[in-house]
Formats: C-alpha cells, structure tokens, sequence
C-alpha cells in the first residue's frame, strides 16, 4: 500500500483506539438496545466531527472526498473493536448514497448529514415473503392515482434491517403486473413515518430483532420520490448492492480469529495433552490458516488493484461464501474441544468473542446478503459463464406466472 | 441379534411417535429456552405415564425390561420432536450402572424409582474437556464427596447422579444423593436451557461407592450404553429435520419453480439422506449388539454417524430455509441447538474417535 494510506490508517488507528474506553465492545456490554441505540448515534456524531464518516463520498455529499482505499483503511482499524456501528450499516451502505446519486439536492444533503450524525437512518425494502433470492419475484404493489400524481403502495416487504429504528427506506415495488417479472418494477424512497407504514419486529433463533416486517396499506407516495424511470426498479435495486461491492472484510467470517482457536487448544487437553499437540487439531488449524490467508491475499489483491486503477478481478466473489461456512464449522469444532464446558453460552459475549455465539449466528450469515446457493450461482454463471438453471418463468408476464 | 424391528417394537414406536407429537407444543419449548433449569413436565410425565423410564431395568427391579433397541426407538421419537428434558437419557445412564455395580441395599433404594421416573438421575463423570478423567478432580474420602462436576445434564433436577472421583486407592464410580446438605445444583444458562445443566459442588456430601473394579472401564460402558441411547435420539432429530427441509422445497417457489427443483437444494437433501440412512442404520446396529463383543465399538461408530448427521441436517434445513429458517418463530434452530447439546454431552466427536480408534488397534480406552 502507499505511505500515504499507510500514514492515514496509522492516525486513524491512534484515534479509533482513543475511542475504545467510551464506545469499544466493553463498553456496550450490559446495555439495553435503547442505549445501545443512543450509544451509536453518538459514536456516529463522533466519527463524523473526527473526519471519518462517509470518507470515500464526494465532498459535497458530506464526505471526506477521500479515496476507497482511505475508507477501507480506517474500516479495518474500527472492525476491530465492536463498536455501535451496526445499526447504521445499511443506512449508510446502500440507500443514503443511491438517494445522493439519484436526487442530489439540499433537501438530500440535509438527510445525508442527519444520517451521517446518526441521527436518522434509512432502510432497504426489498426482500419480501415471496421474493428472496428472486427479488424480481416481489408482489408488493404501487398504483398510480390518476387524480394527484401519488403512487398508492399496498402489500408486505420482510426481513428489513432496522426498519423499527428507521425514518425513511428505500423501496422496490410493482406498479406493472403484465410486464415480465423484472420489467414491472418501480424504485422510490419512502417516508417511514407516513401513514398506513405499520413495522413489526421478526425475533431471530438467536434472540435479537434486528429485521422487521414492514406493512403497506394505501401509502402514499408522491412520484417526486422515484429513483429511476418507471419499470426501471429492477436495475436500480441491482445499483444499489453495488455500491457496498468493496467492504471491509474479515477472513474469520466474522466469527472469532483463529488466534483465539490457538489460544484455546493450549490451554485444554485430549486424552492427557495440549490439545494443540493433536494431529486433528493442527490440521484444523493449519487449514484454517491457509483459507484465512487466502482470504486475504485476495483483498489486498483487490485493493492495490483499486489503488493501481484497475478494476479489481471477480475472486472476491469468494469472501462471504467461504469464511462465513468455514466459520460455521470451526466454531461446532471449538465447542466440542471444551467438552461439557462447550454448552456455556453466554448472552452478553459478542460473535468474535464466543464460539457458541459465532456458531449459533452463523445461519444468518450464510443467508442474508445472499444466499450461498445464489453466491455459488454467481461464481458459475457470472464469472464461469456457466448456463442458468432452467427458469420456466423467464419472459412470461408477471401475472400469467403459474404458482 | 437381529436389525430389523419386530411388530411389538414397531408399535412401540408408533405409538411414541404419535404421543410425543400430540404432547408437544413448539410454543412451550421456546419458553424454555428462556429460562434456566426448568423443564418441560408434560414431556416428562408422559415418559412416566408410558413407562418409558422403566425400559432397560428388569421386571424384579421395579422396571418393565426390553433393551437398547426398544428405548432406542423411544429416544428416536424423543429427538424428533426435540423434547424438553434430557432425564429419559440420564436417568437410563444411572440405572445401567446401579444394575451393573451396585449391591443390593442400591439396588432396592433406587431402581423402583428410576423406573417409575419418582427419582430423575444423571451422570457426571465429566470434568471439562475430559470425559473420563484418570485423576477426578471430585475426591471421595471416607464416604463424602468434596469438589465440583461442571455441565452435568439434567443436573438441575436430579435426585441421584453417579459420579467418577478420586478415592483412596484411585478412581472410583459412587452413587450420591443429590437432595441432600453438602450438594448445590447451579444451573447455568446454555443455547439449550431444557437440558437443565448444572454445575454439582460438594461439599462432603454422603456416597456410595460402587462395586467397580475398574472405576474408567465401567463409566466408559456406562456412557456407550447412555451413547446408543443418544444415538437414536439424534437420529430423529436429524431424520426430522431432513423431512422438513425436503417439505419446504417442495412448497417454496423462486424462479417460477419449487426450489427442491435446484439442484443444490435437491442434492443437499439427498445427501442429507444418506447421513441420517447411515445413522439409523449404525445406532440399530449397536443397540442389537448389546451385551457381544462388538458392543463398544458398535456404540462409538453410532455416536460418531449420529453426531455427524444431527449437526449436518441442521445446518442445511436450515439454509435450506433461507431467511425463515433463522427466525425464533420456526422451530428449526430447537433443533440447531439439540444438535449441538447431543453432540456435547456423553462426549463430543474427538472423544469417540479416540476411543474407536483405541478399541480397533486393540489398545486400552
Ligand atoms: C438477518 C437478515 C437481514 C436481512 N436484511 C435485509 C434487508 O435489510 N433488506 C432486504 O431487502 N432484505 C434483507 N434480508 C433478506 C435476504 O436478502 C433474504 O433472506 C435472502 O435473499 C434469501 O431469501 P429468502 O429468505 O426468501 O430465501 P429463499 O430465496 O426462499 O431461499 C430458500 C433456499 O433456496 C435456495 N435457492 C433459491 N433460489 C435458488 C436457485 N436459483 N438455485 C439454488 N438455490 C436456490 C436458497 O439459496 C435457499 O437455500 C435479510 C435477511 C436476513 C436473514
């Protein structure tokens, strides 16, 4: 990397970890989600009087008007510590800077600015009971009301992060049933506040309600809160997961480092010795240290690829697929090394802290964002250029689709 | 031994099947999950009221008799429908070794009550990462038992636990009374609170030593016997979860079609099948061959297929799932988190490689 990201991740890292006492993981243990909640938005308040919120957006959208590599730089440093940032990351991710893109204006900048303090946040309504993996598959439906211009929403989306806390999303809906699947879909921003938006949490297997679902009953509209041409949703939704292409990663898949793994079969035993003198053990480690390395190898490929101008290569495609699985794995064979001790579960103990923790959230990671099934699809047909599965509902109208 | 049921062990499962899914309720298991130490009484009195908690402890003895096999097809029900309280299981454990080693004054303290499930029992002779441990922590001395057996299953409830300790001259199995001044129970929280795990201290509490000669062989045949037992309980928690799975993709639409259409869904069903087949098909094999020379090592294989399936199947039912299948509202991570707990307690994978590899190059466990 240039000295010039290395000298910011280095001031960057100074200031993060100035931060630790008041924001860092410890500091979250024992609050209620409220204060949990409030302790975000100012750790947000914070990063943004600091200079590192929005780094990478342009300047007059907020930012800093700083490189991606400047942003990646001070992601990796704040990953480290479990800081409040989880209820921002879709906000701030996808539907703030697809509304920036698309509507640039004062009203927009004002909403940026809010959301970048942490005082407001934005969700993205698209996943719905009938369209997951196939998104285009969403029933949800806006009708235009002739008489004042409005679209009239009325239908369900599910699993929308954060919709409980949020005060606007962003929102693909149907407004052609007759058109194929992907042809009859608008975008538009919404206000979460207004009337007939009802949100009700989804509790998680592992106890949280971090996800909602989200009822439309004749919401109004107005179709100056389009993204997009009418019919054109579908590629404004694929516009939108775009722009988090380039995260912040961690090889551990997000669950605890190896280095814990490591720590742990020095301190127990099998059958009388150091578990980490044991043959299954060392092939355990030894192979997740191969992956993890991997891992990355293939980000930092992908970042001098993006420092040097060029557009980074398709393997990164890899990333959430591998190491949230292998985490998966590693995590059930922790457990079963602390014997009788490996039932423990902790509440309080974060998913890179306890190996119960990490195995027990490692489902959601393995579907949210896309399903493996879907990132393996990707590798095959995107990247290999392998022939889709047979889709018998491919340009049929939406409404003559059999079910 | 044969490894095809009969018509009266067929109706044994049947019947258990068709009680334990009318007497279960999802709802009442999530409560559980909620609270630590308590477990579900409407499980356990059916395992009373069918005279489950007598199987495998003779007629003379207060039990009912019949074998492995049978309590196996019990425990198969059991695991189908995650049921919450582990105490047919480990009070089965306590019972075999009160059969195998206590003397007779035991014998008529406790088994009546094993059988008719008056008294719940438990295992403990885990400490740790060591399921057997050479030199227990726990000592007895002079008849009282001082020090600590983490994690023991059904440890919360239980009326007697059989533990390994230290005694004079080395390891030993006692018997001791848990209601008693000298024995706390805490129960802890776990991912799977029905379990009613708890840590026992003692603190020179009244034992009966057992009459065993070789105190770690004993509880090594001890936890097989407990093993096939739970073998069989994974085997229909797996088995059941592959169902589900295959009925959701059957009736989930993307794409216009039903995603059991995909071959990667179809294929990890499939392979999800051949697990739970290869499963069923080890812990009937060891449950037959109680009391032959292949028993142990019959019993290992069974744990390790059915641990390797249970912990399988549910990760794939549930990815099978996609968002649905990670909700508190369906009641796939109950069996996420029995998977888990089975695979844990009696011990986990490593452990019963060690000793299959152990009994196959014909070297001492
Ligand atoms: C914690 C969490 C947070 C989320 N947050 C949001 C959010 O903020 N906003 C939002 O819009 N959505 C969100 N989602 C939704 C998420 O994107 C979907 O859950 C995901 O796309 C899967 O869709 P589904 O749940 O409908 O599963 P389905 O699409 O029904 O999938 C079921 C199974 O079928 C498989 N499958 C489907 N199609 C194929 C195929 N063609 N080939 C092979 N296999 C296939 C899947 O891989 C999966 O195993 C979230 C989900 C979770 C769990």
């Amino acid at each position: 990397m240039s000295p010039e990201i290395e000298a910011y991740r280095d001031t960057a890292r100074t200031w993060v970890e100035s931060q630790i006492a008041e924001f860092g993981r410890d500091a979250r243990k024992g609050l209620s989600e409220a204060d949990d909640l409030a302790l975000g938005r100012r750790w947000q308040a914070a990063k943004q009087a600091a200079g590192y919120s929005a780094i990478s957006w342009p300047k007059d959208h907020g930012g800093q008007g700083l490189t991606l590599l400047h942003r990646l730089a001070f992601e990796q440093e704040e990953i480290k510590h479990g800081f409040p940032n989880d209820y921002f990351g879709v906000s701030l991710g996808m539907p703030v800077p697809i509304v920036l893109r698309h509507q640039p204006g004062d009203w927009t900048r004002a909403r940026a600015e809010a959301a970048l303090r942490g005082d407001e946040i934005w969700c993205q309504l698209f996943s719905e009971p009938s369209g997951g993996s196939d998104l285009a598959g969403l029933r949800t439906s806006a009708k235009l009301d002739e008489a004042s211009g409005d679209w009239i929403v009325n239908g369900q989306k599910l699993w929308t992060t954060w919709a409980q806390y949020s005060d606007y999303g962003v929102i693909v809906v149907r407004t052609d049933p007759s058109a194929q699947k992907h042809k009859g879909l608008t975008y538009f921003w919404v206000d979460m506040k207004a009337p007939g938006v009802t949100v009700r949490p989804v509790r998680l297997a592992e106890g949280r309600s971090e996800v909602n679902e989200v009822f439309f009953d004749d919401v109004r509209i107005p179709d100056s809160q389009r993204l997009g041409a009418v019919g054109g949703g579908f590629g404004v939704a694929m516009e939108t997961l775009t722009i988090e292409r380039y995260q912040a990663t961690d090889p551990a898949g997000f669950g605890p480092p190896l280095q814990l793994f490591i720590d742990e079969t020095k301190a127990t035993q099998i059958k009388g010795k150091p578990a980490i003198e044991d043959g299954r053990v060392r092939e355990r480690i030894a192979r997740t240290y191969a992956m993890q390395s991997a891992m990355a190898a293939i980000y930092q490929r992908t970042l001098l690829s993006l420092a040097a101008g060029l557009q980074p290569g398709p393997e990164g495609a890899v990333h959430k697929l591998v190491s949230v699985r292998a985490r998966q794995k590693l995590s059930e064979y922790a457990m079963d090394l602390q014997g009788v001790n490996g039932l423990r579960y902790d509440e309080e103990l974060s998913r890179k802290e306890s190996w119960a923790k990490s195995w027990m959230t490692a489902p959601t990671g393995r579907i949210a964002g896309g399903a493996d099934e879907m990132l393996l699809n990707t590798i095959a047909e995107k990247i290999l250029g392998l022939p889709q599965d047979h889709r018998p509902d491919k340009g049929v109208p939406f409404n003559q689709i059999p079910r | 031994m044969t490894i095809l049921y009969d018509e009266q062990q067929q109706a044994i499962a049947d019947e258990a099947g068709r009680i334990l899914a009318a007497r279960t309720s999802g709802e009442r298991l999530k409560q559980l999950l909620e609270t630590t130490g308590a477990h579900d009484e409407a499980f356990w009195e059916t395992c009373k009221e069918q005279g489950w908690t007598g199987i495998g402890i003779p007629e003379e003895d207060g039990g009912i008799g019949l074998g492995l096999i049978e309590l196996g097809l019990v425990a198969e029900a059991i695991g189908a429908v995650a049921a919450g309280a582990p105490f047919l299981g480990t009070g089965f454990g306590a019972a075999q070794a009160i059969l195998a080693h206590g003397d007779a004054e035991t014998r008529a303290a406790w088994l009546p009550k094993l059988a008719s499930g008056e008294a719940i029992g438990a295992i403990a002779f885990a400490e740790g990462a060591d399921m057997i441990p050479a030199a227990p922590a726990l000592r007895l001395t002079n008849g009282r038992l001082s020090g600590v057996k983490p994690a023991v299953a059904g440890g919360a409830s239980a009326d007697v636990a059989i533990v390994l300790a230290s005694g004079e001259h080395g390891p030993v199995l006692a018997l001791v009374a848990l209601k008693q001044d000298g024995v706390s129970a805490q129960a802890f929280e776990t991912f799977d609170n029905s379990r009613c795990t708890a840590d026992l201290t003692f603190d020179g509490a009244d034992a009966v030593t057992l009459g065993a000669a070789d105190a770690a062989q004993a509880a090594l045949d001890i936890l097989s016997l407990q093993a096939v037992v739970t073998a069989h309980e994974q085997v229909g928690g797996a088995s059941k979860m592959m169902n589900t799975a295959r009925d959701y993709a059957l009736t989930r639409q993307a794409f216009g079609q039903v995603i059991g259409g995909f071959q990667s869904v179809k294929h990890r069903i499939a392979e999800d099948y051949v697990l739970v087949e290869l499963a069923r098909a080890n812990a009937l094999q060891a449950a037959a061959s109680q009391g032959t020379e292949a028993f142990a090592r019959n019993a290992a294989a069974a744990r390790l297929s059915a641990t390797e399936a249970y912990d399988t199947v549910s990760r794939d039912s549930t990815q099978v799932h996609g968002g649905i299948g990670v909700t508190w509202e369906s009641d796939l991570h109950l069996h996420q988190r029995r998977a888990r707990s089975l695979a844990i307690e009696q011990g986990p994978t490593p452990f019963w490689e060690d000793i299959l590899v152990d009994l196959l190059a014909g070297e001492p466990a």
